[in-house]
């Protein structure tokens, strides 16, 4: 006797696992790359690693490497990042741990 | 007829009578702009220094204990507002918020960098 539930399109995961798929399918909560993307894009000359940390989608760590730091207080290195973003954080983007750089630091050993 | 959200109270202290200037005062954000002004250090966080609600928040206390500093804390999850008008005053969207001499010194990153490096307990003198 085969199921045909697989077959029918029914979710098994039932409604809840289809609206988070939806979810995430609209692209409401971003992915590490799309927010290394998006820095990248908005700040000139930037370099952005991303990590989302806990695995949980919404937690991340980025160091962004960019000479338009230069001359800013960390203060205002932070706020051009966030500024990014503007109230997706704290929203979809749950935390958004930062560390800016002008340049990239090099292993010494 | 006032819709329902202007009809909640602003705060217990309120007096009943609406009064005629509303839309120009903001007690909340008043509040906390006198907080910042009076307190040398202060942190707006999550939870409290006892028992913090967010990891953030807990590290950047820990570092201010690591220093001895003495402190003001503001837990902002009580009321939205609270964080609301923070983010208005400070140009900041994240929690926690530490203000030193009146200025935001930075977020939870920013204070552990600092700390880290020593410039924190400068800052704190």
């Amino acid at each position: 006797m085969a199921r045909s539930h697989e077959a029918d399109g029914t979710d098994p995961a039932g409604p809840l696992g289809t609206a988070l798929r939806i979810l995430y399918a609209r692209n409401i909560v971003p992915s590490a790359e799309e927010i290394k993307q998006r820095i990248e894009t908005a700040i000139p000359g930037a370099h952005a690693e991303v990590e989302d940390y806990t695995g949980g989608g919404d937690h991340f760590r980025a160091t962004v490497t960019a000479e338009a730091f230069e001359g800013r207080t960390r203060i205002e290195q932070h706020r051009l990042v966030y500024d990014v973003f503007g109230p997706e954080i704290g929203a979809a983007i749950h935390a958004l741990a930062l560390k800016t750089q002008t340049h990239a630091k090099i292993q010494t050993h | 007829m006032p819709s329902p959200s202007e009809s909640l109270p602003m705060m217990s202290s309120q007096p009943a009578a609406a009064p005629a200037a509303q839309e120009e005062s903001n007690p909340i954000r008043d509040a906390i702009a006198e907080a910042i002004g009076e307190h040398k250090v202060i942190l707006f966080m999550k939870g409290t220094p006892e028992a913090p609600a967010c990891g953030f928040s807990a590290r950047t206390v820990a570092a201010l204990q690591a220093l001895d500093t003495p402190f003001a804390a503001v837990d902002v999850l009580p009321d939205p507002r609270i964080r609301q008008e923070l983010s208005a005053i400070s140009d900041w969207p994240t929690i926690p918020q530490l203000f030193v001499g009146g200025e935001l010194l930075g977020g939870c990153d920013i204070v552990i960098e600092m700390y880290e490096s020593g410039e924190l307990a400068q800052a704190l003198l």
